[in-house]
């Protein structure tokens, strides 16, 4: 029996395809920690369609704009591109987008009924700010509370500006308040405020507590409490702020984490001629990742490893002389666990005038006060992760107080898990977060793979060095439209693909024979996997029992189209293969557009069937050109030469019913720029006379 | 659909006398559904093979097998015994499977399992009828539906002919009279303008006095391979 059994029911009315998408999902969508739907923002992006794209990444990830500059973007690290050549730049992609559409670009999310249920959210970061928005749509009203005069958490206070400018922090923000989030920021709870307050007198139904990790831990070596050895969050936070820590020309600093590299390359920007990272760990332990670590060392980091910090020397005026450090022998036990030891016989003193503690960070429980919430010796609070509640039946908490430390896009998943948890604790039903998700598409079997044509990864215009390395704004610009539209277009639309309804299909092999990825099986009836499909649609167009739906597209969408240009008074309909074209010519926006001719793109032409081009005729079209990329040039292999025996074959069929076949003519033209596209429009006009 | 019958058993036995090791390769098209040719006939023809064989000595065995359809290159891919493996292939698919097998095979003799004789129509359980002769060109227009050429005994064009009594033909007094059952229905559709007319002799070079006959559809045909840019 096969995995998947679809038939013509299945697909429901109107040759809605939709929900077969959802019964496999790509890996990338897997991956993403909150699920967006990778694979449908990256087709809206590929076709120019921003605002598409932008609604669909929002619907999942709140902080798009924040996830767009410095997500760890698992997608990427999932996506089955890379069986081909290089995995599909999303984050990059996903940062144009949502740069380019901003806060105002994205539709606002429906909120549900007003419930009258008022909750109270401790901490505007990620994980706070993306509970507070799905309480609003739940229908309840959220109040954020932040002892900052900024909302946006982590990455809005400390995470240097060369990787993410407040702006974008700002962009998500606005967009997630005006869901009707109210924030009060600047108000310390348990100093200001206690929970106790906020439930018993302001009339809270319940509490969410979203502080994150605010304290950095440091070591209790000598020296630790000099005025030049820093806690990681405070030094960033006061550069974040504008201003400047007293640092002196040799800064070392202890740890090899994100935050650590953030701290050491701030410091290569503050102008210190000499920034050290030292560490228990080896190359191959390093946390922090690989990319940060390499753009520290681009600028001149150098990293000591296996070393620990004994203790920090000072001079007769008490200033910072230098680093004691011990030779580690090893880091993590035989069970993986963090378990340093050292040989003390092997002590070296690393030069250093300023220390920065980057070793990890500890919540600050500072809210708990006045409240009936017990926290331990550490700063814990006891949290159940099945109900996201704490030892108090309506406080809840989420984010990195109560979870593993993770990065924002985890962030923005537990405080939506929190959220439902809340919501469903007001509306008084069991607290059920049981997930399960559709099968994940597996790898690209070899077979398929060999016809896909290779692409290289766009790559994000970098600063050199020497220059970045002297400058606080961005290292990273964005793509420029067009690199950002071709990088989207590497995407190979994993699962979008065909769909055998199997009470329809005769087994007539005839999508085994034209699919030139050779996906299709056929036993007693075709199956096709999504493993192998590449979604060209050229099977969908060639099915002799229309027993193949596409999951990306309806079935009728061209006809549909097409129907449109026609009733809105087009004559002449030209398909245009949209594989190398701008955004602009996607959108029809280009300001060159004739009048009576309609410019329909697509992914390829390849999807374009017989019945396509005789439908246009049918409802009043006086002519219809196709324009596919010439041979080779398309998305994928075999395009043109398909494409044009279905117009000799349409032609064929058009003369035998009256009509004259130079009405219909293709022209491979697509990849050679919008000015021969235009030519060939017109003179496709002027010869056959359609003007009005 | 095609329409075919099992060969008499002394037959196919006769026909495999010189061969010891024997695949019976059904057809899941046609031949399955007129219940002569599939996989389930397969099997239970090797197993009525083997039970011959064994009354008669040792040294025979038969094997079977089944695709989707042996008319198509592509389903042999789907064969789980390999016929290269034995000294002959009986194929109890219609002509074409075995001869289209044959070709496939050129190595290993594939034998006709089945009479392959109409194209017809399940008319009841259990019943199927001749329906259509495969002429090449049809005159099921004016004879409201009905094929003179499979259905007349004689292939009439201008029917009746002067053996027709009570609606029976003088063939055998079981066949209906295909030229009367024209007439019936032409009158029920208020078409016996079309009977009326006199019919041109036929051209059966259509048929298979043409020499074999081909189909193609172009825009399905096989692409040349094209040079990808990368
Ligand atoms: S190719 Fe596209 S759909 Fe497939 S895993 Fe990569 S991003 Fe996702
Ligand atoms: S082309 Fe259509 S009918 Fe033919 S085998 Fe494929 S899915 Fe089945
Ligand atoms: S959509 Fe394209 S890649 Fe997928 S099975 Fe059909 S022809 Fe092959």
């Amino acid at each position: 029996m096969r995995d998947r059994e679809v038939n013509s029911q299945d697909i429901g009315p109107e040759g809605f395809t939709g929900g077969l998408l959802e019964k496999e999902w790509a890996p990338c969508r897997h991956g993403c920690p909150v699920h967006a739907d990778v694979r449908t923002y990256i087709e809206h992006a590929a076709s120019g369609d921003l605002a598409g794209a932008i609604d669909v990444i929002r619907e999942q990830l709140p902080f798009a704009a924040v996830c767009g500059r410095i997500c760890h973007h698992p997608c990427e690290d999932n996506c089955r591109r890379e069986e081909v050549d290089e995995p599909v730049a999303i984050r990059e992609v996903k940062r144009f987008v949502a740069e380019t559409q901003g806060a105002q670009g994205a539709s606002l999310h429906p909120i549900g009924a007003p419930s009258g249920k008022k909750v109270a959210i401790i901490g505007a970061g990620p994980s706070g700010m993306s509970a507070a928005l799905e309480l609003a749509k739940y229908g309840h009203s959220p109040v954020v509370f932040d002892r900052d005069s900024v909302a946006g958490g982590i990455p809005a206070t400390t995470i240097p500006a060369y990787r993410l400018p407040p702006d974008s922090v700002r962009m998500d923000v606005e967009w997630i308040c005006a869901h009707g989030v109210e924030l009060r920021l600047g108000v310390d709870i348990g100093n200001d405020v206690t929970i106790e307050h906020l439930l018993v007198s302001e009339g809270f139904d319940s509490v969410l507590i979203a502080a994150g990790l605010s304290f950095s831990r440091k070591l209790p070596i000598a020296g630790a409490d000099h005025h030049r050895a820093y806690p990681v969050l405070d030094y960033l936070q006061t550069v974040k702020k504008g201003k400047r820590p007293d640092i002196g020309d040799d800064v070392v600093v202890i740890g090899a984490g994100d935050v650590a590299m953030d701290a050491a390359r701030t410091s290569v920007r503050l102008g210190a001629e000499n920034v050290k990272i030292l560490c228990l760990e080896n190359e191959e332990e390093i946390p922090a990742y690989e990319w940060e670590l390499r753009e520290a060392r681009e600028e001149g980091v150098e990293v000591i490893q296996r070393r620990g910090p004994v203790r920090i020397k000072t001079d007769s005026k008490n200033a910072i002389i230098g680093l004691e450090a011990r030779k580690v022998t090893r880091v993590f036990d035989e069970a993986g666990n963090f378990s340093p030891q050292y040989d003390d016989s092997d002590v070296v003193e690393v030069s250093a005038d300023t220390v920065i503690f980057a070793i990890g960070q500890a919540p600050d429980p500072g809210y708990a006060a006045g409240s009936a919430l017990e926290v331990d010796e550490r700063g814990r609070i006891s949290w159940n992760p099945d109900t996201c509640q704490t030892d108090i039946e309506n406080i809840f908490a989420c984010g990195e107080i109560v979870t593993p430390p993770g990065s924002v896009v985890e962030a923005c998943e537990s405080g939506k898990t929190a959220a439902k948890a809340i919501d469903s604790f007001l509306s008084g039903t069991k607290i059920d977060l049981g997930k399960e998700f559709p099968r994940e598409i597996e790898s690209l079997p070899e077979r398929n793979a060999e016809n896909i044509i290779s692409r290289d990864r766009m790559p994000v215009p970098t600063l050199s060095p020497e220059k970045r390395k002297c400058s606080f704004s961005s290292f990273q610009s964005t793509y420029v439209p067009d690199v950002a539209v071709s990088e989207a277009r590497r995407c190979m639309s994993c699962g979008g693909g065909a769909e055998v309804l199997i009470d329809k299909c005769s087994a007539c092999l005839t999508c085994l024979r034209v699919c030139p990825f050779d996906a299709p099986v056929v036993t007693d009836v075709a199956e096709i996997a999504s493993e192998g499909c590449q979604a060209c649609g050229i099977c969908e167009a060639e099915c002799p029992s229309n027993a193949i739906v596409m999951k990306r597209y309806d079935r009728d969408c061209l006809k549909v189209k097409t129907k449109q240009a026609i009733d809105a008074g087009s004559d002449v309909v030209a398909y245009i293969g949209g594989f190398r074209a701008s955004a602009a010519e996607w959108r029809g926006e280009c300001g060159d557009e004739l009048p009576g001719m309609a410019e329909i793109y697509l992914t390829a032409t390849a999807s374009v069937g017989v019945s396509d081009l005789l439908y246009a005729f049918e409802i009043g079209a006086k002519g219809v050109l196709v324009i596919p990329c010439s041979s080779g040039n398309d998305r994928y292999p075999m395009v043109a030469a398909r494409t044009g025996r279905r117009v000799a074959q349409a032609r064929k069929l058009l003369a035998e019913s009256g009509i004259d076949a130079s009405a219909l003519l293709m022209a491979e033209a697509a990849d050679e720029g919008r000015s021969a596209v235009v030519s060939i429009l017109k003179d496709f006009m002027n010869n056959n006379s359609f003007q009005k | 659909m095609i329409v075919a019958d099992r060969k008499p058993l002394d037959e196919i036995v006769n026909m495999l006398k010189p061969y010891e090791n024997v695949l019976v390769l059904g057809c899941g098209a046609c031949v399955s559904v007129c219940l002569s040719g599939g996989e389930k006939q397969a099997r239970e023809l090797a197993m009525q093979l083997n039970l011959r064989a064994s009354n008669e000595g040792p040294g025979f065995h038969a094997d079977f097998d089944c695709i989707t359809r042996q008319c198509d290159r592509e389903f042999t891919e789907n064969l789980e015994k390999d016929p290269a493996n034995f000294d002959a292939v009986l194929s109890i698919a219609c002509g074409v499977g075995v001869g289209f097998m044959s070709e496939l095979y050129p190595e290993t003799p594939v034998l006709p399992g089945l009479n392959t004789t109409f194209y017809g129509a399940n008319t009841a359980p259990g019943t199927w009828e001749e329906y259509c002769h495969g002429c090449g060109d049809c005159v099921l227009a004016w004879t409201g539906g009905i094929c003179p050429i499979a259905r007349c005994s004689k292939s009439l064009i201008n029917g009746t002919c002067g053996g027709t009594h009570d609606g029976k033909c003088e063939v055998r007094d079981d066949l209906d009279c295909a030229w009367y059952m024209i007439y019936e229905r032409l009158k029920q559709l208020g078409r016996l303008d079309e009977y009326r007319k006199m019919r041109e002799p036929r051209d059966w070079g259509e048929n298979r006095s043409g020499g074999p006959r081909r189909l193609t559809h172009e825009e399905v045909m096989e692409l040349e391979e094209e040079v990808s840019n990368v």
